[in-house]
């Protein structure tokens, strides 16, 4: 039976919940109502089957039974045969006592175990609520009320589930405020909206009007409460020049942004990662140093002047691409996708470097080659695996850097895509335009900072084997 | 035998730096041939093919050399005197400005010399590529009233670093002598380091060191560190750039006109590069060569800026976080999570939309952006060391927290934040002139470099070189700051201690 409760999700996921501070806060907060039932119900079954009692009633019913004297005389004969052994005297008085003293202290034994036979033992308010989780009666029954809070036991009984959930949850809250903090600082602007974008002969009754209709008359926290429940609601408003649904041209230009960024990213990771591998594994040689010498440039180099050297070489000089971006034509991608791609790489080239040479110095990787492995099969089976971690977060990081960097390589190459969006705005500057493309790129980062992280502890062993402790 | 000399070989670093040198130098020649050839005109352009057919000739010489030394390593275990010699040659191919075959020459010379000689000769190095650089002011139409006292005075400290090269290459050791005069030295060289050659004052510092009666451990792990960030070539031919660029950046106040860089000259909108000018004009007619020239010291002032700032206050909140309670670690690294998600050019963006371009913005755009990773880095050095025995013993010894925190702990944790911020210095210098560029930021007029080379992009059809030189000029700052803090991580590195 207690392997049973063991098994039990809910209570495992409750036993968990409990010994968080925090968490014990939530639950109570989520399963008020089925803790108010529960307990109510807990204060009336103590009442009414108190452990004390039926063990008083249970030694009393033994008592009474034939195994009590059984006892009685069991322990007199002990008696007697010690005396005896002893050579000393066998008085009765002493004899009674004995035989008694011993059979109440075994029938109380008795009387425990047989209450522990039937579930009835002392019992404290968790120990009665794990039972009421293990009915599966209760539980469907209170299924409406308790919904929230189960599916919280279910989250916290699965190491990984939990993990999960904790991620998505940091994640909601970095891009609530990523939207606090990006409002803020466009809210404390000291410049008017109104005089920027009506100009300077409008008329005070024009800036109210605007203001109004913006709603820029309004409070911080009315304006910020609007803010955060627009992202939700994916209703942006419109900004304040040309009308347009913020919206609407933001899903025009996002499309390119990611195309870019993704295939930049693939790119990057396809070049760099061979040829960290190809330093690492001939360390010190020519092309190692070859290669880390162009990594280290690739970092130095601005997006924007490289672009302005693609089109310089690629465009004018040999007219091979064309300079500037058109949705129907693929070729005018490549140079934007290269010029994005490259301080990728070049991180991703050291980055992968580095981690094969630290993890090349681990015990493990004496042991495989003690083992008998030879150097490939070392390399490949276990310096290979183990240094992709420190990769995956790298790549998660420069992701980051990288689309906020597309608003410059968007600029070269006359991109419309956000970034150029968001710095054309910034000049007016648009209010409500900035905040949504700043938010949606934030957005857009710890999308792929979640996914990294749900990477790293699947292909992490250390985190896994953590996880499955826990 | 032979493994052995094979193996003294491999692990030669002279050999090396005489490899990349080569190497480098083949690449440079390489760019400079094709780009004197005007394919759309089929000729030669002869002031760049003279250089060219110069670099070739140093390079050529340099693969002399490596085979020489190779094949005196592997024959005799060193250097034979008449390589030595030869390699006096290259020294010449600091006229053509090659840098890497000259200090290739300068340490082949004195390779088993002591870390003052090394700061010597990257001194006097500084101190050429300044009045180099400098003296392109003479075919001007004229130069400012300090230009002669200024220039004169840098000659004679030229002068001055070949008596103390020569000097240090011909005394073995340097503590032995203490006559006045080489007491004195120390100080003068300090004083004079004003013009902004830190190499100056470092040469100073280490021979002060050498003959005071201060702590000799303080005195060796000053060496140990040098000689350690000397063995890197690289590294130290980016504390060279670096140092060469500040140093111009301050004489620069005194001998380039500033009516040249930033005043408009309708006589001369766009002209080609010449003696003159350079690198050519902008459609203002102002010299792009004196605009790079004060470029540099807005780039280095906003660099820096925007590393100590977010450095300071980083350090400060991930040190606290780091070493008080987990609660207050919990909060103010939650907080700079969300500041972390915010890319830093986008950040920049927005707070620049708020608040209006200008420099001060931007610095303050730039810093709130990169708080959150030295605090990270901080606050990961703290965690490793407050379960240090010394942290233990301080506590101990009674002392207050904070006390501990200040003066033990950071002080123990910082070397990794020296070389964060050595190597982020570059990335912002990168940041600063991507906003310029993109027109946000340093006002349009200041010559910063992304400002001119925006100007640059708008005529890259018809002159490209306008748009070519400042960001080479970007790029060789950053890769410097690159290499130096690469070599940093290396010589900073506890692991190798």
């Amino acid at each position: 039976m207690l392997e049973n409760l063991n098994q039990n999700k809910l209570i495992k996921g409750y036993r968990i919940v409990n010994q968080h501070p925090l968490l014990n806060w939530l639950q109570c907060l989520l399963g008020l109502p089925i803790f108010l039932i529960g307990y109510s119900y807990f204060l009336y079954m103590r009442k009414k089957i108190s452990y004390s009692a039926q063990l008083q009633d249970k030694v009393a019913q033994l008592h009474h039974s034939k195994q009590y004297e059984q006892l009685l005389t069991k322990y007199a004969q002990q008696y007697k045969h010690k005396q005896h052994y002893f050579n000393r005297r066998v008085e009765q008085t002493k004899q009674d006592a004995f035989a008694r003293a011993q059979a109440n202290q075994q029938i109380r034994k008795l009387a425990e175990a047989e209450l522990s036979k039937q579930k009835v033992q002392f019992m404290s308010f968790t120990t009665f609520f794990e039972q009421l989780l293990a009915n599966r009666n209760f539980v469907i029954l209170s299924f409406v009320l308790g919904f929230l809070i189960y599916s919280l036991y279910f989250i916290y009984q699965n190491a990984f589930v939990r993990f999960v959930f904790e991620r998505f949850i940091m994640t909601l809250f970095v891009i609530v405020s990523v939207i606090v903090i990006v409002f803020t600082i466009l809210y404390i602007s000291p410049s008017d909206s109104a005089a920027n974008i009506l100009g300077e002969s409008a008329t005070l009754d024009q800036r109210l009007a605007f203001n109004k209709q913006y709603g820029l008359d309004q409070p911080y926290f009315v304006q910020l409460w609007r803010a955060i429940s627009g992202f939700l609601r994916f209703d942006l408003g419109h900004s304040f020049t040309g009308n347009e649904v913020i919206l609407t041209s933001i899903a025009n230009r996002f499309p390119v942004t990611l195309i870019l960024a993704i295939t930049s990213l693939f790119l990057a990771v396809c070049v760099a990662v061979p040829i960290g591998m190809v330093s690492a594994a001939k360390l010190n040689s020519f092309w190692d140093y070859s290669f880390m010498f162009l990594a280290l440039i690739g970092l130095s180099i601005p997006s924007f002047w490289q672009g302005l050297i693609f089109i310089l070489t690629f465009s004018i000089r040999a007219n091979w691409l064309p300079s500037s971006y058109s949705p129907n034509n693929l070729f005018s991608l490549i140079m934007p996708i290269l010029v994005l791609g490259t301080g990728l790489a070049a991180a991703i080239t050291r980055m992968t470097r580095s981690s094969i040479l630290e993890v090349m110095h681990e015990d493990y990787m004496v042991t495989a080659k003690a083992k008998g492995l030879s150097g490939r099969e070392a390399f490949l089976g276990h310096a290979l695996r183990n240094a992709w971690i420190p990769i995956l977060t790298v790549i998660g990081l420069q992701f980051g850097v990288m689309l906020g960097g597309a608003a410059v390589t968007e600029k070269v190459f006359n991109i419309r895509g956000l970034g150029s969006y968001i710095v054309d705005k910034q000049f007016i500057p648009d209010i409500p335009a900035i905040l949504a493309g700043v938010v949606y790129i934030a957005i857009a980062i710890s999308v792929v900072n979640l996914i990294v992280d749900l990477l790293y502890a699947i292909l992490n062993p250390r985190i896994r084997a953590q996880l499955k402790n826990n | 035998m032979n493994q052995l000399y094979k193996k003294k070989l491999k692990q030669s670093d002279l050999y090396k730096h005489g490899h990349f040198s080569f190497v480098v130098s083949l690449l440079l020649a390489t760019i400079l041939l094709v780009n004197s050839y005007q394919f759309t005109t089929q000729t030669w352009q002869l002031s760049l093919f003279l250089i060219a057919v110069a670099y070739l000739f140093v390079t050529i010489f340099q693969l002399v050399l490596n085979l020489r030394t190779r094949r005196d390593i592997l024959k005799y275990g060193n250097i034979q005197r008449k390589t030595r010699l030869l390699t006096a040659f290259q020294l010449g191919s600091l006229l053509v400005g090659n840098v890497f075959t000259a200090t290739y020459a300068f340490r082949a010379l004195q390779d088993d010399g002591e870390i003052e000689y090394t700061f010597a000769y990257y001194m006097f190095l500084a101190d050429f590529l300044i009045i180099a650089v400098t003296s392109f002011n003479l075919f001007k139409p004229y130069v400012t009233n300090y230009f002669i006292p200024v220039v004169f005075s840098l000659a004679v400290l030229l002068l001055l670093d070949v008596i103390v090269l020569i000097w240090l290459a011909r005394s073995k050791s340097v503590s032995r002598k203490s006559t006045r005069l080489v007491r004195l030295l120390p100080y003068l060289f300090m004083v004079t380091s004003l013009t902004g050659n830190v190499f100056r004052f470092i040469l100073g510092y280490s021979l002060l060191l050498k003959q005071g009666k201060r702590d000799p451990a303080n005195s060796e792990r000053w060496q140990l560190f040098w000689i350690k960030l000397t063995k890197r070539f690289t590294a130290m031919i980016g504390l060279l750039f670096v140092i060469f660029t500040f140093s111009l950046s301050i004489t620069s106040f005194t001998t380039f006109v500033t009516r040249f860089a930033v005043a408009n000259d309708y006589t001369v909108l766009l002209t080609e590069p010449s003696l003159v000018y350079p690198f050519g004009t902008d459609n203002f007619g102002r010299d792009v060569f004196s605009r790079i020239v004060f470029g540099a010291r807005i780039s280095l002032i906003i660099g820096m800026l925007t590393t100590l700032i977010p450095m300071i206050i980083g350090g400060f909140l991930g040190a606290i976080s780091g070493f008080f309670h987990r609660s207050l670690d919990q909060a103010i690294m939650r907080v700079l999570d969300v500041l972390y998600a915010i890319p830093g050019i986008l950040l920049a963006i927005a707070i620049i939309a708020a608040f209006g371009s200008s420099t001060l913005n931007l610095i303050i755009a730039l810093s709130v952006g990169s708080i959150p990773m030295y605090a990270r880095t901080m606050r990961a050095n703290i965690l490793m060391i407050a379960h240090l025995d010394f942290i233990e013993a301080a506590r101990a010894l009674g002392e207050s927290e904070w006390k501990i925190l200040f003066k033990h702990a950071i002080p123990n944790g910082f070397a990794p934040m020296i070389v964060r911020a050595t190597l982020t210095i570059g990335t912002a210098v990168i940041a600063t002139s991507s906003l310029s560029f993109l027109g946000l930021g340093v006002e349009p007029h200041v010559p910063e470099w992304g400002n001119v080379l925006r100007i640059g992009s708008q005529y890259l059809e018809t002159e490209p070189y306008l748009a070519i030189f400042p960001g080479l000029a970007i790029i060789l700052l950053v890769l410097s700051f690159n290499f130096l803090g690469d070599g940093l991580r290396d010589a900073l590195d506890p692991k190798i201690n």
